[in-house]
């Protein structure tokens, strides 16, 4: 029922000012791993304001395989001259059936120099229904001009309702051109990896 | 955290922000030294004169653009111009918030058409100026 009025509400904000999920016909690839999923990811964006995709999922929790129809809507942007601020509403539908999809929201305010971010994600699943959600903040060491090598350092702490314990950890971000990398390394969860390619 | 999501949703609808209510009237028509040297542009004069280095017959729309702080999120700028046969060459400044796009000299521009194809990328185009080279 929540996925349902979520989506209803999305859908009758489309009106709203949004920027891109990625440029207006854009695409996206990406594959992301850490203690709970192994995941490939492509996205296309019809328009600047959302972006509908598939992503395959290995899942490390319940050892299960299983793929979710994704749609990502871009609620709100701000963009200033030295800042720009996001908000998203990210859903998805499982290929196990109806009764299993994820919907959530995450955020994030950035300037040249300074990044933060959240992330709220609520799963549903016949086994055990889960929430994960996720805070950083970071910043660039260095102010790169465009088409240089950019790096970011963030600090990441994460807690998901199955573990139900968090993990404040260091991440590494970089990006040239259109390849995005994230690397992320906590003791207790062991690795974040993020890669995208964008074209 | 049903609430909580259905608080944002709507939230968002009164939070967004129209981009169009932020644009301003064009520029079009100062003069080339007035943008270079002027203050209000802050053209970097270095950057600006590599940029013209190998152009002939063209003329420059310099734009001043809300929201490029990331590479990553300019490069449909530059995608999206490159695209364009009458576009020679495209330049984003990302400390100074600025795009230069070299067109041919029979292309009319106008600030409208250049601002939504920065809108679709997701950014906001507040003026333009173009110079004559």
């Amino acid at each position: 029922m929540g996925i349902r009025i979520i989506c209803l509400l999305s859908f009758i904000s489309f009106g709203l000012d949004a920027r891109p999920v990625s440029y207006t016909g854009g695409s996206t690839i990406m594959t992301f791993s850490d203690n709970l999923k192994n995941s490939f990811y492509y996205h296309y964006s019809p328009s600047y304001k959302y972006s509908v995709g598939i992503e395959n999922i290995k899942d490390k929790y319940f050892s299960d395989d299983y793929s979710y129809m994704r749609f990502t809507y871009l609620l709100n942007r701000k963009n200033t001259k030295d800042s720009q601020r996001n908000l998203y509403f990210q859903s998805g539908i499982s290929s196990k059936g109806f009764n299993e999809f994820f919907y959530g929201v995450h955020g994030d305010w950035e300037t040249r120099r300074f990044f933060i971010g959240f992330g709220l994600k609520e799963t549903e699943k016949k086994i055990q229904d889960y929430l994960e959600q996720y805070y950083q903040i970071g910043v660039a060491p260095y102010l790169g001009d465009y088409g240089d090598f950019h790096t970011w350092i963030i600090l990441k702490a994460k807690e998901n309702s199955l573990e139900n314990k968090w993990s404040t950890y260091p991440v590494l971000k970089f990006f040239k051109g259109n390849i995005f990398m994230e690397f992320g390394y906590h003791k207790q969860t062991n690795w974040d990896v993020h890669l995208m390619y964008r074209f | 955290m049903k609430k909580i999501l259905l608080l944002l949703v709507f939230t968002s609808i009164t939070w967004a922000e129209n981009p169009h209510d932020h644009m301003h009237n064009s520029h079009e028509g100062h003069l080339h030294e007035k943008l270079v040297d002027g203050k209000k542009y802050e053209v970097d004069p270095e950057r600006f004169d590599r940029f013209i280095m190998d152009l002939k017959d063209s003329q420059i729309a310099v734009l001043n653009v809300k929201g490029m702080v990331c590479d990553f999120c300019a490069r449909g700028i530059e995608k999206t111009f490159k695209k364009e046969a009458n576009v020679k060459k495209i330049d984003v400044d990302l400390s100074k918030g600025k795009v230069l796009i070299a067109y041919n000299n029979t292309q009319k521009i106008t600030f409208e058409d250049i601002k939504e194809k920065i809108l679709i990328n997701g950014q906001n185009a507040i003026d333009m100026q173009v110079i004559n080279l």
